[in-house]
């Protein structure tokens, strides 16, 4: 999932073990003769070095423009062999001037919510069956915040629209500038919660509330209650945006939980993502698994 | 977004950042015990999230044809590889490598390599392979 991307090597390897060792294994666990590995931000950052250098384009209205392409979900593993033949790369090393030179920097690892300790059990138990458990290997939305940063912005004075090609499909949320969150007390929660948006300085301000608790936080089984309350940050830099998201709890989590991430503005369009089909289901034998592509 | 990883060689402690074709261990379902080899033509493919899926008709040495459903990778994997769904249904004759099921069930597979008579490829379960070109 987006906020807890990582590789298991499986087979062998027990989950169990806390090895600090890294590298980028297949999905047996055998580590191809690869570079360093990278997430597709730091692949995407690196084809576009001086991003965060360029101007920052504004709006009419004077406020910074947001639109364009800033993430895909997944990009370069492809390593060609030849002219017609390839292999998928389980660690992409992310392209370097030379052979030998320095990997691009790499962000630090997310931090986990702090769960008060009545939700411990409810946690690890989500976590350990996360096979069965997660509806997002089933095919289902993850919801805010879990879809992570949006991949396309579309922005006017207005409003604004979230795009995400996913892997579970493709979704979106318009979010009004200066809006009201609705009072209707019919509306039900859902995925992507209702969110208005307001303008602080150069720091666009999301406000999201109604989400439903159907969805998790992140990976591995990190529930979240019908309060939750997101608040997402975007500031464009030159041609990146600095994103933060911050997860208010207060009846499962101890204090708010926040993640953050760059983004860099790519030259390629969004693309719609093949549909979800959950072919798996029936096929399992055990729960072993490792995180989420998100 | 990135934490501890399990790996089973030495190296330098790296955030490990690419995560596998989604949720269940490959092995949840598959036999890595066992590689089946296959001689066929490829029928049908879906093209879907989070696994895409190769229908393999394969024929034995007596010219019976089983037909194989072979898990993969999901789409967005093979972007600028060249594959495409179409590519795969060219009717090439190619050997494929699998890992059958571990349910037992008939024909169901986790699809390894591609290989054709002109001896390129598309190896698509990782494993050895010679690292990237650096960046030019």
């Amino acid at each position: 999932m987006e906020f807890r991307l990582a590789i298991h090597a499986v087979g062998a390897v027990s989950v169990g073990l806390a090895a600090a060792l890294m590298v980028p294994v297949n999905a047996f666990g055998q580590a191809p003769n690869y570079g360093p590995p990278a997430t597709s931000y730091a692949i995407e950052a690196s084809r576009y070095p001086d991003a965060a250098a360029k101007p920052t384009p504004h709006l009419a209205d004077g406020h910074p423009d947001l639109n364009g392409v800033w993430h895909h979900f997944f990009g370069g593993l492809v390593a060609k062999v030849g002219d017609n033949s390839f292999t998928l790369n389980f660690g992409q090393s992310v392209p370097t001037a030379k052979a030998g030179g320095a990997p691009a920097p790499q962000a630090k690892p997310d931090t986990d919510p702090e769960y008060k300790p009545q939700y411990a059990a409810k946690v690890k138990y989500l976590n350990d069956n996360q096979v069965k458990e997660d509806h997002t290997l089933h095919c289902m939305p993850p919801g805010v915040p879990r879809v992570g940063p949006p991949q396309q912005i579309v922005a006017t004075a207005k409003q604004l629209v979230f795009l995400y090609a996913d892997l579970t499909g493709n979704h979106w949320r318009v979010i009004p500038v200066n809006g009201h969150h609705s009072t209707n007390p019919e509306d039900e929660a859902t995925y992507n919660g209702d969110s208005v948006a307001r303008w602080d300085g150069d720091t666009l301000v999301v406000d999201v509330t109604k989400l439903t608790d159907d969805t998790w936080l992140a990976d591995n089984g990190f529930l979240h209650s019908s309060k939750l309350h997101v608040t997402e940050k975007l500031r464009r830099v030159g041609d990146t945006i600095q994103y933060s998201m911050t997860a208010d709890d207060p009846e499962v989590l101890v204090k708010p939980w926040t993640i953050t991430r760059t983004l860099t503005l790519q030259s390629d369009t969004l693309g719609e993502m093949p549909p979800c089909v959950d072919n798996d289901a029936g096929h399992y034998v055990n729960s072993e698994h490792h995180d989420n592509v998100r | 977004m990135r934490k501890i990883c399990l790996a089973l060689a030495a190296a330098a402690a790296l955030t490990c950042a690419l995560p596998l074709a989604a949720h269940h261990a490959v092995s949840a379902e598959f036999d890595s015990g066992k590689v089946v080899t296959l001689k066929g033509v490829v029928s049908k493919v879906e093209w879907v999230n989070p696994h895409i899926f190769v229908y393999f008709d394969a024929k034995d040495e007596s010219g019976k044809v089983t037909t194989w459903r072979l898990q993969s990778l999901p789409p967005m994997f093979f972007k600028n590889s060249g594959l495409t769904k179409e590519k795969l249904l060219d009717g090439s004759e190619s050997t494929v490598t699998a890992y059958p099921a571990k349910d037992g069930t008939d024909g169901f597979g986790f699809l390894l390599k591609l290989t054709y008579p002109d001896g390129h490829f598309y190896n698509l379960g990782g494993g050895t392979a010679p690292a990237p070109e650096p960046a030019k």
